[in-house]
This record gives structure tokens, sequence and C-alpha cells, in this order.
């Protein structure tokens, strides 16, 4: 069995903890076991660069070098939590004097940051170290006639990490056709849903979040996929006050990509927390899969 | 006469600059100047400076303190006078309201907050050059 | 310069150092953030979904062209930086490696260690309230984060964001109470490694 320290992110606590539950009962089923860190702390989301970026680098090194601890590599299913553990680390192996100096703040909870434990994303495990084939040879349950809007978001892809295709990504189509599903090409799936502004700017958030949900269903998805607890809030927590502020009617069930790929394993929907949604999305499920034919061929 | 004696100044605020550099040049100090911490370590490889004046808050943060604690454990640069002029108490005051800055936790000689009394500047400045010629006269 | 508003150019500064100069010196140790090498194509603007929506006040293009031109009230004043939402598309997709959200968080240092920011934008209360929220207890907690952002809504705005957080309340997605780290005191220690204020414990 695999095994990677998880850094589940504060929203994970509570606000998305159906992602929690469905991440480890999802990589459970694969093979994978994320081992919760034992005494995380918040990765400072953007504000701590608003003030002091050395302070930000700080506490997503505690972070990283908790991992270093126990010898194993890091995983965070947050995109925001993960660019700033990402770049962290990146900064500190590229600049040995601010290593230095964060390494002096660390040994008063006496930890070290050495870059020996790299810094992944959830979807990457899925993806790249399961892989795509092994999920497909898992799959019970294939959500035929399924059609999903894979939703990237910003921080997973940007900045771009290394020399990486930021512009044509495919991997998240994939995964969901990996799960049986119709993976559903729209135009806005790489754009911003506005993340933070939600609160410092709730027109223009409101905004973008309408613009993204009308794109995908635009182009007939049944359900929108997200890989980032703050993207899953203001798209799905937030239609409400769309359809208020827009005279919209939008009505999208909103889910994780490890609830997607849950429920293709044949996990029980209560195990991956669905039902905990604003926007129900089993009846959505069970509606498209009657009145979608199965695409032929499979 | 001796030679004047030739300080450097790292700080990001221009306008500070100007006002510390023209107390400092009419007491026939040389210095010299870098807005940022990047400027500032290479200008001290590259020339020998009789003391350091050192601000905090620059660039990505409180930078000064890393500079402080590099020059540290430098050993051509460890007895370098250095004296902190910062405004971090006021730059963070909504963090640590009405906090002192902890000498604890920052490794120079002397450390004044802005704005600075040039009487009280000129003062610490002599003071810190006095005391480093006396450490190397004394130091075989 | 063609972004510059109606107003003459400002005279240059009597301290010596250009404004771009004093702004890029807040960029990464300032490596070499090249805002000099803009070529005023508008990619940023145009990519932004915030600018392109019609929420800034200068776009980042335009921002760029002010900064190089000196006008720096101008600059610290915009709603622009507070607007980012940190996408990073500018970013990816400058022509001319300009690291765009990265200036963007150094002007939002400048005007938060300055207290120099436009009046009435909750991005700077917010990010403070957090900061301090994070070095307190070491984790987030939603609700203290409300009331950065409550006082400055209409009542219909109040009543929605009420009828969200019961809706989640009753999903069991919002924490009743605050959580915290178990080696908060080390973790106080640290901090004050990097900023140096407080008492020592």
């Amino acid at each position: 069995m695999k095994t990677y320290a998880y850094f589940p992110g504060c929203s994970l606590e509570k606000m998305a903890h159906s992602y929690h539950l469905s991440a480890l009962e999802t990589t459970r089923a694969l093979g994978v076991e994320l081992r919760e860190l034992e005494d995380w702390n918040c990765c400072g989301a953007t504000a701590y660069f608003h003030v002091d970026e050395l302070l930000a680098y700080t506490l997503s090194a505690r972070n990283i070098a908790m991992a270093e601890k126990e010898h194993l590599n890091l995983v965070a299913p947050c995109s925001g939590c993960f660019k700033n553990l990402f770049f962290t680390r990146s900064h500190l192996k590229h600049d040995p004097d601010l290593a230095e100096h964060i390494n002096v703040a660390l040994a008063e909870d006496n930890l070290q940051f050495t870059g020996s434990a790299t810094v992944q994303h959830l979807i990457e495990v899925f993806v790249q170290d399961v892989g795509l084939a092994e999920i497909k040879a898992r799959v019970t349950n294939p959500l035929q006639g399924l059609r999903v809007a894979p939703y990237y978001g910003c921080q997973i892809l940007r900045p771009r990490k290394d020399h990486e295709d930021v512009e044509q990504p495919r991997f998240f189509e994939d995964l969901v056709a990996a799960c049986g599903a119709v993976p559903v090409s729209y135009p806005l799936r790489l754009t911003c849903c506005g993340g933070a502004l939600i609160i410092t700017n709730r027109v223009a958030a409101l905004s973008l979040v309408r613009n993204l949900l009308e794109s995908a269903v635009r182009e007939r998805a049944t359900v929108i996929v997200t890989a980032c607890p703050l993207c899953q809030v203001n798209l799905e927590c937030y239609q409400k006050q769309v359809n208020r502020e827009f005279g919209t009617d939008l009505n999208v069930p909103v889910m994780y990509f490890t609830q997607l790929v849950g429920l293709a394993l044949g996990i029980p929907p209560k195990r991956l927390g669905i039902g905990s949604e604003l926007v129900a999305v089993m009846p959505a499920i069970a509606d498209a899969q009657k009145t979608e034919p199965a695409p032929v061929g499979t | 006469m001796s030679e004047a004696k030739r300080l450097l100044m790292i700080d990001d605020d221009p306008d500070f600059v100007a006002g510390i550099k023209a107390i400092l040049v009419k007491a026939k100090y040389e210095v010299d100047v870098a807005y940022n911490p990047k400027d500032g370590l290479q200008a001290l490889k590259s020339k020998n400076y009789d003391l350091l004046l050192l601000d905090v808050m620059m660039g990505r943060g409180a930078e000064g303190i890393m500079i402080a604690r590099k020059l540290g454990k430098d050993p051509k640069l460890r007895d370098l006078p250095v004296l902190i002029i910062t405004g971090i108490r006021e730059q963070m005051a909504f963090l640590f309201p009405g906090q002192a800055v902890h000498p604890h936790f920052v490794p120079v000689d002397e450390l004044v907050e802005k704005p600075v009394e040039p009487k009280l500047l000129l003062e610490k400045v002599e003071a810190l050059l006095k005391t480093a010629e006396t450490r190397k006269a004394q130091s075989p | 310069m063609n972004a510059a508003p109606v107003e003459s150019l400002p005279a240059p500064p009597e301290n010596g150092l250009s404004f771009v100069a004093e702004i890029g010196n807040l960029l990464h140790a300032a490596e070499g953030n090249p805002i000099n090498t803009c070529i005023q194509c508008g990619t940023c603007s145009a990519t932004c979904p915030v600018a392109s929506g019609g929420f800034m006040d200068h776009s980042p293009r335009r921002i760029i062209a002010l900064i190089r031109a000196g006008f720096k009230d101008q600059v610290l004043r915009a709603n622009t930086f507070w607007y980012c939402a940190s996408c990073f598309q500018c970013t990816v997709r400058c022509p001319r490696g300009i690291d765009i959200a990265e200036l963007m968080y150094g002007l939002k240092r400048y005007t938060v260690w300055k207290a120099q920011h436009q009046e009435g934008l909750i991005g700077p209360v917010f990010s403070e309230t957090f900061v301090k929220m994070i070095l307190r207890s070491g984790r987030s907690y939603e609700p203290v984060l409300a009331t950065t952002y409550l006082f400055t809504y209409g009542l219909p705005e109040i009543i929605q964001e009420a009828q969200t957080a019961t809706a989640l309340m009753l999903k069991g997605r919002l924490p009743l109470l605050p959580a915290r780290i178990k080696r908060l005191d080390n973790f106080k220690r640290m901090i004050r490694r990097i900023i140096p204020l407080g008492d020592s414990e």
C-alpha cells in the first residue's frame, strides 16, 4: 500500500467535510493510504502573502517539515493549500538563504525543512500515481450517460509548476471518462470561480460564478465536478444568491472528483459524504442516467 | 584627520533614505544606499563598510532580520556593527498592537524606531563605530 | 503614454528613486520581475475575469502603465490589486514573463505596511483579520471571517448571507467552535523568529 502524508486544510474540517470523507474512502479502495499530519496548521491562504511572504513560507514549511519527519511525500486536496505548499517548497529549495532563515523559526518546533518530501495535489495521486487504467479497471458502477463538467479552477494549473500544458489540459476529462461518465467540454473550465472575492467583492464573485455555471449548463452538464473546496462552495452554496442577484434559474449539483470516483467504485453515497450538499447530487444523477441513452459501444 | 567612515544603508523607503542620508552626509560620513536586500548583500560583498544601517520590512517581508542573521554567520562580516532602523511596530500594528520589538529575536547591536531624531541617530552611529574600533584594536 | 490619465505626468521623485524601481524592489527579493519590459499588449486585462467583468477601476495593463509613469497616488488608491482573485491567468499568459499576480501581492503588502489603501475595501480588513486569526490558533475559523464583511452589506445581502449560513449549518457544514493546533506555544515562538514583535515566552 502506497502511503502519503495528508494535509487536509481548514476547509475540509467542516465546510468541505464530504471531500475529506470521500478522499479517504476512495484512496483506501484504490490501495492508497492518506496519513493525516499530526498537528498541521493553516497554509496561510492568500492573506499571508498580503502581509509578509516570509511568514507565509514559514506556515507552509512547518507542514512540509512534518511530512519530511515521517519520511512521506505530502498531498493536499485543496488547490489553494497545494499551491502554497508546492511553491514554498520550490522557493526554499532554490534559495538556501531563505531556507536557512525559515529553519531558524522551524527549530522552535523541533522541525527542519530539507526539501526531501514532494508536494502533490490529491488529483495527481489519482491521475498519475494510481493511474487512469488502474481506476478504470476497478470501476464496478460505471456512470454511463452521466454528463459531467470537470472544473479545473486555477491553482492546480497556475502558476505553472514546470513545463506542463496550462492551456489545454486533459487529465480531468480523462478521469471523468475513466469513471464511465461523459466529460462535457465547456469554455470556462479553466476560468476562476472568484475564490476569496466571494467575501471581499461579493458581486464580482457572484458574476464569475454565474458565467461558469451557465457555461457548463449550456453544454448540458448534469453535474460539475471540482478538485477544490473553495470552488465547490462558491459554485454550489452561492447559486441561490446568484439567482437572486441576476434573476437566473440555476440549480446544478457540484460535487468533488473523489465523490464521482467513489460512486464509480461502488462505494455507497453516504460514505462519500453525499447528502451534505445544498443542491442534491443523487436525484440529478438518477434522473440523468434514466433519460440519457448510454453511449454506443460501452 | 582620519579617513571618513563609510556606511551602508539598506532600506526600501526612498523618502526615508533621502532624509537620513542627508543627516549622515552632513556629519561627514560617506553613505552608500541599497533599496532592496539583494543589492544590499551585493554591496556588502563588494566593498568594505564600517557600519550597516538596516531596515526590517522590505521586499517580501521582514527581510532585514534575514540579512542580520546571515551577517552573523559570515566570518568576514560578523564584526560589522549593525544598527536597525525600523518602523515595524507601525507597519505591523494591526497584528501586534502596542507590542515591542523583542530583542531576543533580533540579532543586532542596536535598534531604533522610525521616525528617528537626527541627534539620537548620530549618537548611536558614533557609539557603534567607537565600540567596533576598540574591539578591533584589542583583537590580535 | 497611451494609458495616462488626462493629468500631466508627475514630476520625477525628489528622492531619486523611480516608483517603478520602488515597486520592483518589493517583488521576490527583486529577483527581476521585469515590469519595465511590459509592452502594454493588454493580454493581462483581457484574460483577467475580474477586469473584463468591469469590476476594477484600473485594469492590470493600466496599473503597470501608471506605475511606470510614476502615478504613485493613483496606483496606491486603486482597487485593482485588492480585487485580484489570485487566478494567475495573467501570470501564465504574459508574453514578457512578468509575474503580474505577484505584482498585485506586492502592491497589497506595500499599502498594508503603509496603511494607504483605498477606504472602504473589504480586502485589507479581511487579510489582516485572517492573519491575526491564524497567529492566535494556527487554524482558520469561518465565523470570525464573516465579521470582516457583514458590516459593509445592506439588509438584502445580510439576509441572503444568513440564509446561506443557515442552510450550511443544517447540513453540518459550519464549525461551531474554533479549532486550534496542539503545539501552539512552539508555533507562536516560531512566528516571532520571523516577525520579531511581542514578548518572549
